[in-house]
């Protein structure tokens, strides 16, 4: 017995070494079970103000470009005015079909500023000043002008945390414009500016430049969003699937506004899903 | 009491530096680390226990900032454990008493050493930590190779800086 104790008294440096490197372990192997744990992400209160107060000064030189995005943003949105208005006057000099059924309005844009940005990490995320209060949930997903950005992981009452393209964990489900071909795009952890495209068949015909927009077949992203460009490609003799890669729509090293998607449909959306997938019961 | 506060404010300098300036430098495959200056400059006397225990918040700290839970904490954990036997390895014993490493208690080469040890330890737990998931060793080499580099030459130009 008292060989024993001092056996522990003797190695208790080493038992500590040993507590805290498991209590370290377990913290990343249950990451994602703790992504709940809003006090160990940088949407806890001290991280995330100190990252705002920390932007608002690099705010300053970014301004020019800024301006010049909403400047782009503005032009963008006047022509579409335009656009609408004259298919107003067109369908109002139509005959009334009774059987149309206005469509719902089921998707708002909640605008955010980032207020904390990697690119050349593995997996990098983003933090952004909106959270819970403004109508942020986990699961939206985030675009900005240029195009999609990521999904929202946690979310604290002011503060939320993004999961950019630029992180292994998400894939985007994407599609040609021009043909509707689909297949989810990755990150493979090198360089910020392209992503790959998976799955994509060797019957298909793939151009260089081709566009890869958002294919609406998830809650997360309407349809036709802009992900990025066909750069290179490449098809083995013996391969099924194309190699795509895809230069990114979004410059993630300039970002510093976003839009969060929230689409009120998502969660009856994914219930019925859900419900689709459970087995039937016999009668 | 002295020694306390400095290491305390030594604590919360290097987290400020780390997680607002060099945890956004836009190098591709680099990212210094000189945060574990802070484990790398606790008092030689300072309890082994004390060393762990402040790795780990240390390390605790960063990773609620980058949102890379444990993995900070990990390799923090594991070379304020080293530490001790890294001292003991390279520090003769007279010079042991002091009480913060540097140039001027460890001498150069000594401390240079001893740097070189703990950051290369740090930056290839971290990383490969980090790659776990990913196929691309080179890169993951890559990273280590260049991080270390600058990590180690930013800590040692700071000990020109300081006047003691």
């Amino acid at each position: 017995m008292k060989n024993l104790i001092q056996f522990f008294i003797r190695y208790s440096i080493f038992f500590l070494f040993l507590l805290l490197e498991t209590t370290a372990f377990l913290l990343i192997v249950h990451n994602t079970g703790f992504q709940r744990i809003v006090f160990l992400s940088s949407a806890n209160s001290v991280a995330a103000r100190m990252y705002q107060s920390s932007e608002s000064i690099f705010d300053f030189f970014k301004l020019k470009q800024a301006n010049m995005k909403l400047n782009e943003e503005n032009a963008d949105l006047r022509n579409r005015i335009v656009g609408l208005q004259n298919e107003l006057i067109r369908i109002r000099n139509m005959q009334n079909d009774t059987a149309y059924i206005p469509a719902e309005n089921d998707l708002q844009y909640i605008p955010a500023k980032i207020i904390n940005n990697s690119t050349n990490k593995y997996k990098n995320y983003i933090t952004i000043n909106k959270g819970e209060r403004d109508g942020v949930a986990p699961g939206m997903g985030v675009i900005a002008t240029d195009g999609v950005v990521g999904i929202v992981k946690t979310v604290s009452n002011k503060f939320a945390v993004i999961i950019p393209i630029l992180n292994p964990e998400i894939s985007i489900n994407s599609k040609f414009k021009s043909n509707n071909y689909i297949g989810p795009v990755e990150w493979q952890g090198e360089d910020y500016r392209f992503a790959n495209l998976m799955d994509i068949a060797r019957h298909v015909h793939v151009y260089k430049g081709d566009s890869i927009v958002t294919s609406g077949l998830t809650s997360t992203f309407p349809e036709g969003i802009p992900v990025g460009t066909v750069e290179e490609f490449y098809l083995g003799e013996n391969n099924a699937y194309y190699t795509i890669q895809i230069r990114l729509a979004v410059n993630f090293r300039t970002l510093s506004y976003v839009r969060i998607i929230r689409n009120n449909n998502q969660s009856e959306w994914e219930n019925t899903e859900k419900t689709a997938q459970m087995p039937t019961p016999n009668d | 009491m002295r020694i306390i506060a400095e290491n305390i404010f030594r604590f919360l300098l290097l987290v400020i530096v780390q997680v607002l300036f060099l945890n956004n430098l836009q190098f591709t495959y680099c990212t210094p680390y000189i945060y574990i200056l802070f484990i790398l400059s606790l008092p030689v006397a300072c309890p082994r226990w004390l060393d762990l225990i402040a790795g780990f918040v240390m390390g605790l700290t960063i990773d609620m900032f980058s949102n890379t839970l444990g993995m900070h904490t990990f390799a923090c954990v594991l070379i304020a454990y080293l530490r001790y036997f890294t001292i003991k390895l390279f520090i003769s014993e007279e010079n042991r008493i002091t009480n913060k490493p540097s140039f001027h208690s460890f001498g150069v080469m000594p401390y240079v050493k001893y740097v070189i040890l703990l950051t290369v330890a740090h930056h290839t737990v971290l990383l490969a930590l980090e790659a776990m998931t990913f196929v691309n060793w080179w890169i993951t080499l890559l990273r280590i190779i260049i991080s270390s580099a600058v990590s180690i030459a930013i800590i040692i130009a700071l000990q020109f800086v300081k006047r003691n």
